[in-house]
């Protein structure tokens, strides 16, 4: 049984990604240290995270069977201490909380510890209307704003970024029954701090000291507004035609993560500045109520209440965005997909010529006389009724046909 | 009343529902001034979709003890709000999803938590899988195509004795009826293989698309098999579904009747649900061996083509008739049988629906699906 369990439950776009791989990929070395990082593959706990909360996602929830019983089962098994890490926790409801934290052994021993990784709302908001672009919706960010904002939270954009980002309701359901101790927050520093991150992290999970592979492997880049602009017009204009298993590669990995993220210059992504003074109250109630509630936290509080409004004038809404860098970037994507095109109809040359091949052996072997005296008594027979019968006799007497079925 | 008092209303009406109660919660707050409870530090208080959801069984019928605590601990699957707090049952919270008076919850709401349950008694129903069955050496050879509802069945019962498709000098069978017909068992075999979207939205997305669904264009199918086989000769267009099994070289063959659309609706969400416990061949296997039996019985209008589309499946009727005459097909059964036929029905509004597919859920909840039958 294991003594200790550090459950890491959210929140997405907090550098998450990052850590994951790292942990993945030490998880040897971790091993060697009396850490146990329980993944036979990358995405193991994203699995898991959608059979414990019953989700569908994009036809992965098949693989997703059975997938939290067995992370629990590898977790109690483990000595020393174990961790479990995906984002999309965050949004686990109470009975399934309750379902998670007595399968890893809470209440009968073991220490369950919650992280819960933190980033400022002015970031976060952006960052998840932009993730939803990069996953085929097509509603404005103006749309995305009154969605978040309606305080019935009725739609399923409403229900899941607050299952998600609202910090002391996620605590409420994941940190309910923890004592404050064993609730820790890791706040994201400021941006261009990516070491302050990493540092707060190995805090939390207690990785300092350790000696570890941190070259990053899996990434989600973000996007600047025209480029955002952009992907939200594709998706609008092809969603209905593009089936789902090719959206991934071809938009969401080769447009948006491969040829567009790599365009810097253009205007970043921000809250808007009216929007800004509602965040900001949000922001601020959080942190009071976080710190009433004592839990631990790994970094700054005051990280929270994210920057100050961009000013109107320098604010680039991608509902409205400069339709010169737009086309710009369109030009960018339609020479990504021109590369991608050649690069396939090499690969269609290549297996055309391959199948060529194939043809030709076949046809060499068809040449051989014994075949062709064999092909041209079944031709005959099959002329008349009593060849077809001989034919139906000797293929029953067989017993196995090398006909289609 | 304070808060305190509301959880402890709100325990004490817990224990109103598993006793087969029906008082709403609003009503049962009013009633319940100055009771007290110990249980009220209890962080799980049933969350309002899951009490409201026992509320509606007790209403419909008699749950057994193990569904109330099953409907108790459950979570809906899926995306969409999760478990709400009473209102009036806890202190006002500055944070998380506001508490509700569960009698204002929408039907889909209760419905969401209702088809996670559905799913998990029909993979409990459901027997092994199916042992392949011998081909039998002496057999027609046939080909079934068409008509996905009613060729996909006949061809599951044609496999199960032992008489699977394919095999040299094979006819094929072009099922079909008339096409609004077809348009219907087209969405009901996607509902009972693996959910899609709502019979509205998939009327839509054909007309969207300009062009039948594969399998409903008759000609198309009869022509690929043309090919295939060896000429249109190979090829019966098979009009009138009674008639296929003298096509096939069998007496009889079961014609898959239809289902009401409330009842694929129902299957349509538990798919989904379904989708997330078990393989999906295995979905499809219990979505029409323990799920269909039961629905099959339910009595309702079938799926009917919304009036805007009407004008358009018709002329795609006519491009059909003209691809089977011109293929030179032989048809068993009268041609004009494709001709769409419009039942005299009422428009049902998406809220109606929405109210018979949870009293639908209600009473399979408390009479479960138990695969008996052998609709396929």
């Amino acid at each position: 049984m294991s003594e200790r369990v550090l459950l890491h439950v959210g929140t997405p776009k907090t550098g998450t990604s990052y850590l994951q791989d790292v942990l993945f990929r030490n998880r040897v070395k971790l091993l060697a240290s009396g850490i146990t990082y329980p993944a036979e593959r990358f995405d193991a706990h994203f699995l898991a995270a959608l059979d414990l909360m019953k989700m569908p996602w994009g036809g992965l929830q098949a693989e997703a069977i059975g997938a939290w019983d067995e992370l629990a089962a590898a977790v109690r098994k483990a000595p020393g201490t174990a961790i479990i890490s995906h984002e999309i926790l965050a949004t686990a409801s109470r009975s399934q909380v309750k379902r998670a934290l007595e399968s890893v052994g809470y209440g009968t021993g073991t220490e369950v510890h919650v992280i819960l990784s933190v980033r400022d709302l002015v970031r976060q908001i952006p960052a998840e209307w932009q993730e939803n672009v990069k996953h085929r919706a097509g509603l404005s960010y103006h749309d995305f704003l009154k969605r978040i904002q309606d305080p019935e939270r009725a739609s399923r954009i409403g229900s899941w970024f607050w299952g998600v980002q609202e910090i002391p309701d996620i605590l409420n359901r994941w940190g309910h029954d923890l004592p404050p101790e064993h609730v820790h927050l890791v706040t994201v520093p400021p941006p261009g701090a990516p070491e302050l991150l990493w540092k707060r992290f190995s805090t939390a999970f207690g990785l300092d000291g350790l000696d570890l592979d941190l070259e990053a492997e899996r990434l989600n880049p973000s996007l600047g507004v025209p480029e955002i602009a952009l992907i939200r017009r594709i998706n609008r204009r092809a969603n209905k035609d593009l089936h789902p298993p090719d959206y991934r590669p071809l938009v969401r990995e080769l447009l948006a993560h491969q040829t567009l993220s790599q365009r810097t210059s253009s205007p970043r992504l921000a809250l808007p500045p009216s929007v800004h003074p509602w965040v900001q109250e949000l922001s601020q109630s959080w942190v009071d109520e976080i710190r009433r509630r004592g839990y631990d936290v790994v970094g700054e509080l005051s990280d929270l209440i994210g920057a100050p409004a961009v000013p109107a004038s320098e604010y680039a809404d991608p509902d409205r965005p400069a339709e010169r860098q737009v086309a710009d970037a369109g030009v960018d994507a339609i020479k990504a997909l021109l590369l991608d095109n050649a690069r396939l109809r090499r690969e269609e040359e290549r297996l055309h010529a391959e199948l060529h091949e194939a043809h030709l052996a076949l046809e060499r072997s068809y040449l051989r006389p014994t075949y062709r005296l064999r092909e041209k008594i079944v031709r005959r027979a099959e002329r008349s009724l009593a060849g077809k019968g001989m034919l139906k006799v000797y293929r029953a007497a067989r017993g196995r046909s090398s006909r289609s079925a | 009343m304070n808060a305190s008092a509301g959880t402890a209303a709100a325990w004490t009406w817990v224990d109103h529902l598993r006793a087969g109660g029906t008082t709403p919660w609003v009503a049962w707050l009013e009633s319940a001034s100055g009771v007290s409870d110990p249980r009220q530090g209890d962080r799980l208080l049933p969350g309002a979709q899951q009490l409201e959801l026992v509320r509606r069984l007790n209403d419909a019928g008699t749950p057994s003890p193990e569904l109330v605590e099953r409907v108790l601990v459950a979570s809906a699957p899926g995306r969409g709000r999760q478990d709400l707090e009473l209102l009036g049952a806890v202190e006002p919270l500055a944070f998380g999803p506001p508490p509700i008076d569960p009698a204002t919850l929408g039907a889909d709401d209760l419905a969401r938590v209702a088809v996670g349950l559905i799913a998990e008694d029909v993979v409990g129903a459901g027997g092994p899988p199916r042992e392949p069955v011998r081909a039998r050496r002496w057999r027609t050879r046939y080909r079934l195509a068409g008509d996905p509802w009613l060729a996909d069945s006949m061809r599951a019962e044609l496999v199960s004795e032992g008489r699977p498709p394919g095999g040299r000098g094979a006819l094929a069978a072009v099922v079909g009826t008339d096409l609004a017909t077809m348009v219907a068992h087209d969405w009901t075999a996607r509902c009972f293989t693996e959910g899609g979207v709502d019979w509205a939205s998939f009327c839509t997305g054909i007309r969207r698309r300009g062009r039948l669904p594969r399998r409903l264009d008759l000609a198309r199918t009869a022509e690929r098999w043309a090919t295939e086989l060896g000429g249109p000769a190979q090829v019966r267009v098979v009009l009138d579904p009674s008639r296929v099994a003298k096509v096939v070289g069998v007496r009889r063959l079961h014609v898959l009747p239809d289902v009401a659309v409330d009842a694929a609706e129902l299957a349509r969400r538990t798919a989904g649900a379904l989708g997330l416990l078990v393989t999906p061949p295995r979905r499809t296997e219990l979505l029409r061996g323990v799920l269909l039996p039961r629905l099959a019985a339910v009595h309702g209008p079938r799926p009917v083509v919304p009036e805007a589309h009407r004008d358009w499946l018709e002329e795609q009727a006519r491009l059909v008739q003209r691809g089977i005459r011109s293929g030179d097909y032989p048809v068993v059964g009268d041609l004009d049988a494709l001709l769409p036929r419009w039942p005299d029905l009422p428009a049902v509004d998406e809220a109606q629906r929405s109210d018979s597919v949870l009293s639908l859920a209600l009473s399979l909840l408390l009479d479960p699906a138990t695969g008996g039958g052998d609709a396929r």
